[in-house]
């Protein structure tokens, strides 16, 4: 058995380690003897989203993020159809706006997302940063975050889940992040997938089930020190 | 001139003050004079004829050391601020301590200046030379992002009569044609390839040099005990240097200072014998007895500095014991997300032995884990890691020691109770 993870915009958007998250799917499938093949998406370069089974992207910097956007438009449709299909997507912060409707700056200019999920962001002043705990359907996550724009959910979005530490979305609303079918969105960094195995374990299970079928399954693996660490990193100031 | 010497008698003072009362700190009187007269810094600068300011991401305290003991070594007076103390209030208490009557009488200064600080700081220092050793991510819950602090070094070097720039560096060379000159310093291309910048990171290295060809060139460089051998090419002269200083990185930051003192005059061979003087900064390749142990220290603040230890460690011989101690409090960044941005896994069969400590030990130990290169145990408390770990090194064997600045102050508080705080505190 074989997944395929594709590494959108590895060189443009990678500043908060968010490399990890392909680190740690690509690990938790070698251990259990399912073979991770990663395919690195840059700016521009062809790519076919049925191939890949987990698509994952980070975030970047304000010039980099400009060039992404653009990019991303140009594969807008290709992504939304990916997503009704039921692939596996995870947006870490800049790209998580950009999976939105748009982005809204200071100034009042209009940065178009590719509409994924049902929210928008305003660029804002004050950076929200610090470790942030979330309570969610797969347990407690448990992360750091460190964005200026705040991002509000449409009417009926599903958030990924509600903060009990930290500021997530915005200051006001208490929830983090976004779920869309298979798609999922966060300001977690950390990188957010290895301390937190359950739901690392929850993407490569959809992904399995999608590409697989239902009787694909999962080994348990020994997630002792990453349980310890998340438990840790939650204690943080 | 009145204002300026109540303001330098105050900061004695309060320095006198705060020792009395166990603080340390040599930023408080600079700290309260530069409150009384905030141009100190500008009137005692004026005193000064010439002035260096070392900035930059990483490897700016040893490249000011070198430069320091090349200058020295022509015979040069030079006044320099301690380890760490590189923002405006550690500048203004170093040059409170060597004022006398209102003047500080010196041939040249060499500050070392936080790369952050260095837009405000490095125009009042009126630098003749201004070298910039490198830029690459840096705790960006504090710093920002690295066009931003691009931004501020561009800032500064529209003040310096010459900069003396890493022409391998992508964003230090895109800096040519901002001072009234430019000099350059980098390696050759086996050399460049095995300099981890902010490029090698996610795998893009490689391709042509993005600066010009440098003047000073670091031909080779190969381990010589402790330290290493690198041999230089100073404006067409081939010169050795010897280095107390392991890595390729203190090639680089060896090359920047003799591109430095160069600059300023001093002959390169005497810059070059120089640099064999030189011993290592607080925590950057240092290595102490310790229970009949020799502990060896290689601080990490960030990806790239990270990757140098990495590639320094993943060229030694297997059984290398190591601890690495991540903290995550202010001074380190609090977000340690970096440790994910890190070729952790060129630590994968080496045959070392790691284990880890500090506030987020198992953070590190996570991502070892990850990176196939497990670490025995984790251990929080600092106290407890460092004897752990010391007493599972032979007697007469070699610790190494990788931690982050605050984790590297609770070392070296452990290691060495009586000495460290002076030197090391900022
Ligand atoms: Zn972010």
């Amino acid at each position: 058995m074989r997944l395929v993870i594709a590494h959108l915009y590895p060189a443009e958007m990678n500043i908060y380690g968010d490399t990890g998250n392909v680190i740690a799917l690509s690990r938790r499938l070698e251990w259990r003897g399912i073979d991770a093949v990663v395919e690195r998406i840059a700016v521009g370069d062809p790519y076919d989203f049925t191939a890949a089974d987990v698509v994952v992207a980070g975030g970047g910097e304000d010039r980099a993020q400009l060039a992404v956007a653009a990019d991303l438009q140009r594969r807008a449709g290709d992504i939304r159809e990916a997503v009704a299909a039921g692939t596996v997507f995870l947006t870490i912060c800049g790209t998580y706006q950009l999976f939105g409707h748009r982005f809204v700056t200071h100034d009042g200019d209009e940065m178009p997302g590719i509409g994924v999920f049902d929210l928008e962001t305003h660029g804002g002043d004050e950076r929200m940063i610090g470790n942030i705990v979330l309570d969610t359907e797969w347990g407690p996550l448990v992360g750091f975050e460190n964005h200026s724009g705040r991002t509000f959910l449409g009417e009926g979005q599903q958030p990924l889940g509600m903060v009990r530490k930290g500021y997530g979305n915005n200051e006001r609303d208490f929830d983090e992040g976004a779920v869309a079918a298979n798609a999922f969105g966060s300001y977690l960094h950390g990188a957010l997938l290895p301390k937190n195995p359950a739901f690392a374990d929850e993407l490569l299970r959809r992904a399995l089930v999608q590409r697989h079928g239902d009787d694909a399954v999962l080994g348990p693996l020994d997630d002792g020190v990453e349980r310890a660490a998340a438990d840790a990193a939650a204690t943080r100031p | 001139m009145l204002r300026l010497q109540i303001a330098i008698a105050a900061g004695r003072l309060a320095g006198r003050a705060s020792q009395l009362l166990g603080r340390g700190g040599s930023a408080v009187p600079g700290l309260v004079a530069e409150r009384i007269d905030p141009r100190l810094i500008d009137r005692l600068v004026a005193s000064i004829p010439r002035v260096v300011v070392v900035t930059g991401t990483n490897g700016k305290t040893t490249t000011t050391k070198l430069l320091v003991g090349m200058l020295e070594s022509a015979g040069r007076r030079v006044v320099t601020n301690p380890t760490g103390s590189n923002l405006a209030r550690g500048v203004a208490t170093r040059l409170i301590e060597v004022a006398r009557r209102g003047r500080v009488d010196t041939d040249i200064a060499v500050f070392e200046v936080d790369e952050a600080a260095v837009r405000a700081l490095g125009p009042r220092l009126r630098p003749a030379v201004t070298v910039v050793t490198n830029l690459a991510r840096d705790q960006l819950d504090r710093y920002g992002e690295l066009d931003t602090t691009a931004a501020h070094v561009r800032s500064a070097l529209e003040h310096a009569a010459i900069a003396v720039l890493n022409a391998d560096d992508p964003m230090v060379a895109g800096l040519a044609g901002t001072a009234g000159a430019d000099r350059f310093f980098g390696g050759s291309d086996p050399v460049r390839a095995q300099m981890p910048d902010d490029r090698t990171l996610y795998g893009d290295a490689g391709g042509p040099r993005p600066g010009p060809e440098p003047s000073v060139l670091v031909r080779a460089a190969e381990p010589a005990g402790e330290g290493q051998r690198a041999a230089l090419t100073v404006d067409g002269e081939d010169l050795e240097v010897r280095l107390l200083l392991p890595g390729v990185y203190n090639a680089y930051n060896a090359a920047a200072a003799v591109a430095a003192a160069t600059a300023l005059g001093v002959e390169a061979a005497v810059a070059a014998g120089a640099a064999a003087g030189v011993v290592p900064a607080w925590g950057r390749g240092q290595t102490v007895e310790y229970r009949g142990r020799r502990v060896r220290l290689l601080l990490v603040k960030n990806p790239a500095g990270f990757n140098q230890a990495i590639r320094l460690l993943a060229g030694e011989e297997p059984g290398a014991q190591v601890m690495i101690s991540i903290n995550d409090h202010t001074a380190d960044g609090r977000d340690v997300s970096w440790l994910w941005d890190a070729r952790v896994e060129d630590l994968a069969g080496t045959g070392h032995r790691f284990v880890t400590s500090g506030t987020r030990a198992l953070d590190m130990a996570v991502r070892l884990k990850y990176a196939g290169a497990a670490a025995e145990w984790a251990e929080p408390d600092p106290r407890t890691a460092l004897d752990r770990f010391v007493d599972g090194v032979a007697a007469g064997g070699t610790a190494t020691l990788v931690p982050t600045y605050t984790a590297m102050l609770d070392l070296l508080h452990l290691l060495q109770p009586d000495t460290h705080r002076r030197e090391a505190w900022t």
